[in-house]
């Protein structure tokens, strides 16, 4: 059963996640703006950040069970191996711990424009830890 | 890639920009066109909350 199978997950596509990628793509040069692509039961959202001068391809991949399941994040621009990236060159966002059920993700607040914050700041992370070789962020208690 | 890295003055905003989004909880603002770090702020307009990264609940 994927998002675009259930009721339940058509209207969250309608009501919330694609009104906040309408409203996050105005304005936006076009190579920036979020491209929402269908594969199998996935949705992915793809599209690309800069925090400084770097520019990064990401995708951004919600699961037949999204929201409960918190959206995953790849990053396709390769990276040097670095903290908080996992297998595939996915960033480690919600996890606390090594399971889910520790996640930081809450569905009932975040949407997947949420997720590409998150990511941008993981970027942000990784551009001052290639230059000194230290997370600047502390991990969360 | 080639990774373009940052200056001095580029670093040290950036470095104070996350480190006040998560201790201040102060907003990071991203140019709405480009996404590029654009400083920050204490509070957000209601245009500019999606391009605002407030606090963000990552394990780091």
């Amino acid at each position: 059963m994927g998002l675009l199978d259930s009721e339940a997950g058509k209207r969250r596509l309608l009501s919330i996640e694609i009104p906040v990628i309408e409203r996050y793509n105005n304005g936006r040069d076009p190579e920036f703006k979020i491209r929402l692509v269908r594969q199998g039961c996935n949705l992915v959202l793809c599209y690309r950040l800069m925090p400084t001068h770097n520019v990064y391809d990401l995708e951004t991949r919600l699961y037949s069970s999204y929201p409960m399941v918190p959206p995953e994040t790849r990053v396709l621009t390769p990276l040097r191996h670095c903290p908080h990236l996992l297998e595939g060159q996915t960033m480690c966002l919600w996890r606390q711990g090594s399971t889910r059920a520790t996640s930081r993700w809450d569905p009932s607040k975040y949407t997947c424009v949420f997720a590409i914050q998150a990511a941008w700041r993981w970027l942000a992370c990784y551009e001052l830890w290639h230059e000194t070789g230290e997370w600047p962020l502390p991990e969360a208690k | 890639m080639d990774f373009r890295p940052l200056n001095d003055t580029e670093r040290r905003g950036l470095l104070t920009a996350l480190r006040s989004n998560v201790q201040d909880n102060r907003a990071i603002l991203m140019d709405r066109r480009t996404t590029r770090f654009a400083g920050t702020a204490e509070d957000v307009t209601d245009d500019e909350v999606i391009t605002a990264i407030k606090s963000v609940p990552c394990h780091y």
